[in-house]
C-alpha cells in the first residue's frame, strides 16, 4: 500500500508535479549524480521507502538535554541550522559509509527561543529565523550535498498557533480558511493538546495537509516525523484519534510526488497497527527514549523500557513499516549516561527488532566505543538484513534470550542480562528448535567462539547483551505437544476453558487470576532431566505465572506481553523433569496469568 | 607430614604448651616453611558463571581470608576488586560512659564499628567482560582458592586469589596459557580518607588511636611493572603477582589499651608484601594450600549422591534448582556445610574471632558494627568448629574471652550499679563480670546489658572443653566461669512459689529481644545459670580448686527456679508467667536454651514428658519460617528432639536463594537476613549455624552418650558418611551409614575415656586411652 512510485522532484517553486514512475530495478540503475543538483532538490531515487530500518541523525535527544553546553539558549535551543550543519558533516564523514543517510531536524524549527511558534500567511510551520536564518530548503540542500537525507518534523493537527482567528486562508484551497479544516467546538487533540483538531469529512481538511506536505516537499525533504500522533502518545478516544490525520498525510505526501518516509510518533496504540501499517513507514511504540536529565539517556528512564514494550509489537514490522524504538544514543558514554555494556545492549536490541537505527549523539565528539558500536559492520547487518526481527525466547526475566530464524537456516541469538549484577545466560538451542551442536559467532567482537553442544552459556555484565549467529549443525527437535483444554488437566481456581481462534484446537485456559491453576497432569519424557518446555500462550498485557513440575515450589515468570487477547506466542522455559509421568503446572498466585493454549515438551533435555 | 599435623598431634602440643597463646594481631613473623606440594584434587568446589558486581560484593564476591585478613574478591575479567578487611580495624573504644538509661551507647564512634582496610582495584581494559567467553569462577574449598578463567581472543586467562596464613598476605596471581598478555593498573585505596600514602601504600589512623597501613607489591613476567603515580602499571605481562598486606597495633591486652605501641603497622606491612614478593605465586599458594588443607581435611561429609542433573549446574542455578524443584541435592546440601567449614578457616585462626560478618564487609557501616552479639550470634558462630573438625578454629573465641575479662569485669564493677540501670542487683551487690549484649574488641559493651550474656559465653568455652578434653583450655577459661558465677551468686533472689518452695531466680531482665523489659526469673538467665553453675562445679573438680566455693555454687544451682509448663498455652513458659508476654514466632528461641546448645531437656526419658512436650509445643509455635540463624537454631533444636525431617527442612530453608534481600543464601552462599523494603543483609552466623545442624542430625554426644544418626532425614538416608565429627566427652567419630542405618562408626578418643554409643536400641559402652580408637558394626534397628 506504500508508494511504490519514485519522482525526482521540480525546482522549487513550481506548482506542476511532475512525476516520474520509476519500478525499482530501473530506480537502482540511475545513475546516482542524476539526483544530485542541488538547484533541483534531490531524491535519491533507489530502494522504496523503508525497505529497510531507515539509518541516520535526530536533532532531539540533544536538545531535550540538560546536558551542559547543549542548550545555552534555553530548553531545546540546540536545534539550530549551524548544529544541524555541524552534524550533517559529522554524519557524512564518518558514519555515512556504515548506511546512516538521514539527518532529521525533530521539534522546533518553527520556534523561537521561548518555543513561541512561527507561522506563514497561511498558517504553516515557517523557520524561525534565529534558529534558521538560511531557511529550512537551505539546510536541505546543504543535507543533499553531502549525499544524505533530510528529515523535518511536525505536530498532528492544526497547531492552536496556525489557527488565527480562523480566517488565515488555506494554501492552494480557495475559499478554504484555518475555520473550515477544525471543529467548530475547537476541541484539541494530539499528545500535548497543542493542535486543534482537525474534522477530515471537511473538504478543506484534506487541502491544509496538502499545502503542509506540498511546502516541506518543496523544500525537498525526505522524511517527515509526525508527532503526538493518538491514539497513543498517552492519549486515547476519538479526541486523540488521528488515524485520519496519518491517511491525510499519507495521501498528501503521495499527491507531491516526492518519496518522503512518514514516521509516526510516540507510544502508538498497538489496536491500530493496521492503520499505522497502512499509512506509515515506521512507528514510534514507546515513550521519548530520552530522560530529558543531565544526560542524553539513562538505562531505567526509559531504555530498558523497550526489553518489555517491544515484543508485543514484533509480529508488526516488516519492509516498509517498523517497529520504531526511538533514538539510538550510543556514541557517547559521558554524554549517554549509560555504561559500555548498557550501550551494547540498547545497540543490541535495535538491531535485532530491526528499528530504525538513528542516533541522537553528537556525531562531533563520538568516543572510541561508541563509534565502534554505530560502526560494527556485522551488527548492522542483521538490522539491515532481510531477516525478520528476533523476539523473545524466554520469558521477560531478568536474564532473557531473543532470537530470529535467519531465511539460511542460522539464527541470530541474543542474550541480554537486565538485572543490576553480573549473571550467567544461557541459550539453549532446543528454545531455537534444533538440538545437537552449533557454531557461534560473536557478532560485536568479529570472533568465531566455536562449537557448542545443546547450548551456550556466558557471564554478561549488569544489563549486559552478547549477540550471536548460531549455526545449527544438529537435528531439528522433536517435541510433544499437550493441549491447555485437554480433559484429563486440572483447574483450579478461576481457570476455565475458552474459545480461541488463534490457538490450537481453537481452545486455551484463561481466567489464571488470583489462585487461578493449571495442571498438565500426563507429562511423559523418557529421562530426567531439564527441558525448555515451549508455552503457547495469550496476553494483552505482561503477565507473570510460577510454572512448576510435580511438588516442586516452581520458578516465577514474566511472559511478554502478546499485544491483544487474540495473538499467540511462545517462549521456552525450564522445567526440571523425572523420568515418566510428570505433572507441570501454570499458578497465577495471587496476581494475573497469561491464558495457557498448550505446551510442547522437547523430547531432549537441554 | 610437618604440614599436615593430625589433629591429635595439634591437641597434644596444644596441651604441652599450656595455653595456646593468641599471637598478637600484626606482627612480624618468622618465614614460613615452604610446601612443595602440588594442591588436592578438589573436591569441594562452588563454582559461578558470572563475576560479581561492585555494588553487590556482599552477596556475590567471594570471601578468602586468613584468620585475621580477609577480602571479597569480584573477579570481574576486565576488574578484579578486593574489598579488604583486617580483623582487628576497628573504630571506638572501651565505652564506658552510660546513657541516661544507664545501658551502652551504640554509635560508630563510641562503641565502635569493624571497618574495611583497604580497596585494590586491578584494571584490565582489554579484557572487558563484554569481550571474553566461557567465563567461570570457582572455590576451591579444599585448597582454599578462589579462581576465575576465561577466554579472550582463543588464550584462556586464569587467576587465583586466596589469604595465606603463612606468609601473612593476600595474594592475587594472573597467569594464562597461550601466549597472552595483561595491561592494566593496580590501584590501592585506603577507605578512610587516608592521606599521605603512595600508589604501593598507605597509613591512617583513627580517633581511638588504633594505628593500621597496607601495601602492596606487584611483580610479573615478560612486559614491565612499574609504579606510576598513584598506582602500578603493568604492561604487556605474561603473568602477574600481586600481594597485600596490612594491619593495625590491635593488641590483646587489656592493660595496654588493646595496643601496642611498639608496631609499626605499615612498616610490617611493607615488610611482609617484600617478603613474599620474593616468592613465586606458585610457592604462595603451595605454601598456602598446605596450611589451609591441614584444617580443611580433618573433616569429611557425604550426605548421598546427586543426579548428573544436579551436579551439570553452576552453585547459583543449583540453588535454585534446589528451590524450584524440592527436590534433595546431598551433595549441595553436604558442600554448604563445607563452605561453612571454609569460611571458619578463612575468618577465625589466630586473631579476633568471627563476628555478625566475619571478616568480609562491603562498607565501613556494617549494620549493628559487625560486632560481637553474645545474645546467640557469637556462639552460633562457634557452634560447627568442634562439631566439624575445626576444634583449633575455635581458639579465637577463648582467646577473646579471656582477653576482654578484665575490662569486662573492671566495667561490671564500676558501672553494672549504676542506679539508672533497670538490670541492675537489686541486692545492691556485684561481683564478677557480665557484659552488654554487642561487645567490641576494646573492652567495650553495645546497646543494653545482657546479664546472662556471661553464662552463655561460658556455655560454648566449657563445650569446647567437653569436645576436646584439653585441660590448658579449661585453665584459660576457668576465670570466666568463676567470676560468671560470682555475678551470680550477687545477683540472685530468693522467692518463694505458691506451693511454698523457696527459690532463686535471676534480677530483672530482659527475655532475649521481646517481651517485658523487666522480668525476674526468666526461662533464658534460670537455664543458663543452672548450666553455669554445673559446669563451674565440674571444673572446678577437675582442676582441684575451689573445692569450697564449687560446693556452694553447687548448693545455689540446686535451689534455681527451673520452668514450668504454662497451663494457658502449653509451651514451656519463657517469662516465668503462663502467658505469652511477646510474639509467638519470636526468632529467638531463648527458652529453649537447654533443649540446644544446652541438654537439659532430651528425649529420652530423663526430662518429665511435659517439660518434653511443652518445649516441643513451643519450638512448634515459633514455627519453620525465620532468619537463617533463627532457621538454624530451630533446625538444632528439632534435631535434638529426634525430628529429622523438621531438621531438615529447616536447614533447607536456608539454602532457598535470596531475592531481593529475603531471607536465604546469596549466591556467594553467604546468609541473607530480610531487613524489609527489599533490603537483605549478610549475616554469618547462619552460615556456621547451619552447618552445626547438619552435624547434629547425625550426630548427638554429651559426655559419656554418642547418639549415631539421631534425626536422619529421609534425604539423606540412602546412604553417607562423616569423617573427623568432634563429640563431646573427647571423641572424634567417623560414621557411615545405608539405608539409614550406621554400617561403621570409628570412635577414636582425644581426650576421651568412657562413652556409650547408642544406634536406636543398640547401645555398646567402649573404654578408650587417648589415642586409641574402636571401629563398631553390626547396628540392629
Amino acid at each position: 500500500m506504500r508508494s511504490p512510485a519514485h519522482s525526482v522532484l521540480p525546482a522549487r517553486g513550481l506548482r506542476t508535479v511532475l512525476v516520474l514512475a520509476l519500478t525499482a530495478a530501473f530506480a537502482s540503475a540511475v545513475p546516482a549524480a542524476e539526483a544530485q543538483s542541488p538547484a533541483q532538490a534531490p531524491a535519491q531515487a533507489s530502494a522504496p521507502i523503508a525497505a529497510k530500518p531507515y539509518m541516520g541523525w535526530s536533532s532531539w535527544s540533544m536538545q531535550s538535554s540538560k546536558y551542559p553546553g547543549l542548550n545555552d539558549k534555553g530548553d531545546y535551543s540546540y536545534l539550530t541550522e549551524a548544529n544541524v550543519l555541524k552534524q550533517t558533516d559529522a554524519l557524512a564523514s564518518k558514519l555515512k559509509q556504515y548506511g546512516y543517510d538521514h539527518v532529521n531536524i525533530d521539534a522546533g524549527w518553527w520556534m523561537d527561543w521561548n518555543w513561541k511558534q512561527g507561522y506563514d500567511e497561511y498558517g504553516r510551520q515557517k523557520a524561525d529565523p534565529a534558529r534558521f536564518p538560511s531557511g529550512m530548503k537551505a539546510v536541505a540542500d546543504r543535507i543533499h550535498a553531502k549525499g544524505l537525507k533530510a528529515g523535518i518534523y511536525l505536530p498532528a493537527g492544526l497547531e492552536k498557533g496556525a489557527y488565527g482567528d480562523g480566517k488565515t486562508p488555506v494554501w492552494n484551497a480557495e475559499g478554504c480558511t484555518t475555520a473550515d479544516i477544525v471543529y467548530p467546538d475547537l476541541r484539541t487533540t494530539n499528545g500535548w493538546d497543542s493542535s486543534y483538531k482537525i474534522d477530515f469529512d471537511r473538504p478543506c481538511a484534506q487541502k491544509y495537509i496538502d499545502s503542509q506536505a506540498q511546502l516541506i516537499a518543496g523544500w525537498g525533504y525526505d522524511f517527515l516525523k509526525l508527532d503526538g500522533v493518538g491514539p497513543g502518545s498517552g492519549k486515547s478516544g476519538d479526541q486523540y484519534d488521528n488515524v485520519a490525520d496519518v491517511a491525510a498525510w499519507h495521501k498528501a505526501i503521495a499527491g507531491t510526488g516526492r518519496p518522503i518516509h512518514l514516521e509516526a510518533s510516540w507510544s502508538l496504540d498497538y489496536g491500530h497497527a493496521a492503520d499505522w501499517q497502512k499509512y506509515t513507514n515506521g512507528w514510534r511504540i514507546d515513550t521519548d527514549v530520552e530522560c530529558y536529565c543531565n544526560t542524553l539517556v539513562s538505562w531505567e528512564n526509559s531504555v530498558d523500557d523497550r526489553w518489555d514494550d517491544t515484543p508485543a509489537w514484533t509480529g508488526k514490522a516488516g519492509p516498509g513499516g517498523w517497529n520504531d524504538l526511538d533514538s539510538l544514543d550510543v556514541g557517547n558514554g559521558a554524554m549517554d549516561g549509560l555504561t559500555k555494556a548498557e550501550r551494547q545492549s540498547y545497540a543490541t536490541l535495535w538491531a535485532i527488532a530491526k528499528s530504525p537505527l538513528f542516533t541522537g549523539d553528537d556525531m562531533t565528539k563520538l568516543d572510541d566505543y561508541g563509534l565502534s558500536l554505530l560502526t560494527n559492520r556485522e551488527v548492522i547487518g542483521i538490522d539491515q538484513s532481510d531477516n525478520p526481527p528476533a523476539r523473545p525466547v524466554t520469558p521477560s526475566d531478568p536474564q532473557q534470550v531473543w532470537a530470529a530464524k535467519n531465511a539460511d537456516g542460522t539464527y541470530t541469538v541474543a542474550l541480554f542480562n537486565l538485572a543490576g549484577s553480573p549473571s550467567a545466560v544461557t541459550a539453549d538451542w532446543t528454545a531455537l528448535g534444533f538440538t545437537g551442536k552449533a557454531s557461534v559467532r560473536d557478532l560485536w567482537n568479529h570472533e568465531n567462539l566455536g562449537s557448542f553442544q545443546n547450548k551456550i552459556t556466558e557471564a554478561l555484565p549488569a544489563h549486559g547483551s552478547r549477540l550471536f549467529t548460531v549455526t545449527p549443525k544438529g537435528s531439528a527437535l522433536a517435541s510433544t505437544g499437550y493441549e491447555a483444554e485437554a480433559s484429563g488437566n486440572t483447574l483450579g481456581g478461576n481457570a476455565s476453558v475458552a474459545g480461541c481462534d488463534a490457538c490450537s484446537g481453537q481452545k486455551k485456559v484463561g481466567n489464571l487470576y488470583q489462585g487461578g491453576k493449571l495442571t498438565f497432569n500426563d507429562v511423559v519424557v523418557d529421562k530426567a532431566g531439564t527441558y525448555l518446555v515451549k508455552i503457547a500462550y495469550i496476553s494483552g498485557d505482561s503477565r507473570s505465572a510460577t510454572v512448576s513440575a510435580n511438588s516442586g515450589n516452581g520458578t516465577g515468570h514474566k511472559f511478554p506481553s502478546t499485544g491483544d487477547w487474540g495473538t499467540v506466542s511462545t517462549v521456552s522455559v525450564p522445567v526440571t523433569l523425572k523420568a515418566g509421568a510428570n505433572t507441570i503446572s501454570f499458578d497465577s498466585g495471587s496476581g494475573y496469568a497469561p491464558d495457557v493454549d498448550r505446551i510442547d515438551v522437547p523430547k531432549s533435555p537441554r | 607430614m610437618e604440614n599436615h599435623p593430625s589433629r591429635r598431634h595439634f591437641l597434644a602440643l596444644a596441651a604441652a604448651t599450656g595455653a595456646l597463646a593468641g599471637l598478637p594481631s600484626f606482627s612480624a613473623s618468622a618465614a614460613p616453611q615452604r610446601s612443595t606440594e602440588p594442591l588436592a584434587a578438589p573436591r569441594h568446589r562452588l563454582w559461578w558463571q558470572a563475576p560479581a558486581d561492585d555494588g553487590s560484593m556482599i552477596t556475590q564476591g567471594l570471601p578468602v581470608g586468613n584468620g585475621r585478613l580477609g577480602a571479597l574478591a569480584g573477579n570481574d575479567s576486565g576488574r578484579e576488586l578486593l574489598l579488604v578487611t583486617d580483623a582487628t580495624l576497628w573504630t571506638g573504644g572501651l565505652n564506658d560512659t552510660l546513657d541516661s538509661d544507664g545501658q551502652f551507647p551504640y554509635g560508630r564512634a563510641d562503641f565502635g564499628s569493624l571497618t574495611l582496610l583497604a580497596r585494590l582495584t586491578v584494571e584490565i581494559p582489554d579484557h572487558d567482560l563484554g569481550a571474553v567467553s566461557d567465563y567461570r569462577r570457582t572455590l576451591d574449598l579444599d585448597n582454599g582458592v578462589v579462581e576465575a578463567s576465561y577466554v579472550r581472543s582463543g588464550v584462556t586467562y586464569r587467576r587465583q586469589v586466596f589469604a595465606s596464613r603463612p606468609d601473612d598476605v593476600i595474594v592475587l596471581h594472573l597467569g594464562q596459557d597461550g601466549g597472552g598478555r595483561y595491561t592494566g593498573t593496580v590501584t590501592l585505596e585506603g577507605t578512610h580518607g587516608e592521606t599521605g600514602g603512595t600508589a604501593e601504600s598507605f597509613a591512617g589512623s583513627f580517633a581511638n588511636g588504633l594505628r593500621y597501613g597496607a601495601a602492596v607489591k606487584a611483580y610479573g613476567t615478560g612486559g614491565s611493572v612499574r609504579v606510576s603515580g598513584s598506582h602500578i602499571s603493568f604492561t604487556d605481562c605474561r603473568e602477574l603477582t600481586v600481594v597485600l598486606s596490612g594491619g593495625t597495633d590491635y593488641a590483646p591486652d587489656a592493660a595496654a589499651g588493646y595496643r601496642d605501641p611498639s608496631l609499626d603497622p605499615l612498616a610490617l606491612a611493607r615488610g611482609k608484601a617484600r617478603a613474599a614478593a620474593r616468592h613465586s605465586a606458585d610457592s604462595l599458594l603451595r605454601t598456602h594450600a598446605a596450611d589451609h588443607r591441614a584444617l580443611f581435611g580433618q573433616f569429611d561429609l557425604s550426605l548421598g549422591r546427586s543426579t548428573a542433573e544436579q551436579r551439570e549446574l553452576d552453585t547459583w542455578a543449583r540453588v535454585q534448582a534446589r528451590a524450584a524443584t524440592g527436590d534433595p541435592d546431598p551433595e549441595l546440601e553436604a558442600t554448604y556445610a563445607q563452605f561453612g567449614r571454609y569460611l571458619m578457616i578463612a575468618g577465625s585462626r589466630d586473631s579476633l574471632p568471627t563476628g555478625l560478618q566475619g571478616l568480609w564487609l562491603d562498607g565501613n557501616d556494617p549494620d549493628w558494627m559487625g560486632d560481637y552479639h553474645t545474645d546467640i550470634n557469637l556462639q552460633m558462630n562457634y557452634w560447627m568448629a568442634d562439631r566439624l573438625g575445626l576444634s583449633q578454629c575455635f581458639d579465637a573465641f577463648t582467646d577473646y574471652c579471656v582477653d576482654q575479662l578484665p575490662s569486662w569485669t573492671d566495667t561490671t564493677r564500676r558501672l553494672f550499679q549504676d542506679s539508672r540501670n533497670r538490670y541492675r542487683n537489686s541486692r545492691g551487690k556485684v561481683a564478677g563480670w557480665t557484659i552488654a549484649i554487642s561487645t567490641n574488641p576494646f573492652g567495650g559493651g553495645g546497646w543494653w546489658w545482657h546479664p546472662a550474656g556471661n553464662a552463655w559465653l561460658c556455655q560454648s568455652l566449657w563445650e569446647h572443653y567437653e569436645f576436646t578434653g584439653s585441660r590448658a583450655h579449661l585453665e584459660k577459661i576457668y576465670p570466666l566461669l568463676k567470676g560468671a558465677c560470682e555475678f551470680w551468686e550477687a545477683r540472685l533472689l530468693t522467692t518463694t512459689l505458691d506451693d511454698g518452695r523457696e527459690v532463686l531466680i535471676a534480677d530483672s531482665d530482659w527475655s532475649p529481644e521481646q517481651g517485658p523489659l523487666d522480668a525476674k526469673g526468666i526461662t533464658y538467665a534460670q537455664e543458663l545459670v543452672w548450666i553455669l553453675f554445673g559446669n563451674f562445679r565440674a571444673a572446678a573438680a577437675e582442676l582441684k580448686r575451689d573445692a569450697g566455693y564449687a560446693g556452694a555454687v553447687g548448693k545455689l544451682r540446686d535451689r534455681l527456679y527451673l520452668p514450668v509448663v504454662s497451663p494457658k498455652t502449653g509451651w514451656l513458659e519463657e517469662w516465668m508467667s503462663p502467658d505469652n508476654l511477646g510474639e509467638t514466632t519470636h526468632r529467638h528461641l531463648s527458652p529453649l536454651i537447654n533443649l540446644f546448645p544446652g541438654d537439659r531437656i532430651r528425649p529420652d526419658g530423663s526430662t518429665p514428658k511435659d517439660i518434653l512436650d511443652g518445649a516441643t509445643a513451643l519450638l512448634t509455635a515459633r514455627g519453620m519460617d525465620s532468619y537463617g540463624w533463627s532457621n538454624a537454631w530451630r533446625s538444632l533444636c528439632w534435631a535434638r528432639l529426634k525430628n529429622g525431617e523438621k531438621a531438615y527442612q529447616l536447614v533447607v530453608n536456608n539454602l532457598k536463594p535470596s531475592a531481593n534481600g529475603s531471607n536465604g543464601s546469596a549466591s556467594n552462599l553467604f546468609d541473607i537476613m530480610d531487613m524489609g523494603g527489599g533490603r537483605g543483609i549478610f549475616q554469618i552466623d547462619a552460615n556456621f549455624g547451619t552447618p552445626a545442624a547438619v552435624l547434629e542430625m547425625l550426630l548427638y554426644s554429651r559426655p559419656g552418650h554418642l547418639e549415631l544418626l539421631p534425626a536422619l532425614p529421609a534425604a539423606w538416608a540412602a546412604s553417607g558418611q562423616v569423617t573427623g565429627a568432634g563429640a563431646r566427652g573427647g571423641f572424634v567419630v567417623d560414621l557411615s551409614w545405608r539405608d539409614g542405618r550406621p554400617t561403621e562408626a570409628r570412635i577414636r578418643s582425644v581426650g576421651g575415656r568412657t562413652t556409650t554409643v547408642v544406634h536406636g536400641n543398640t547401645a555398646r559402652t567402649v573404654t578408650l586411652r587417648p589415642g586409641q580408637s574402636v571401629t563398631l558394626r553390626d547396628f540392629a534397628r
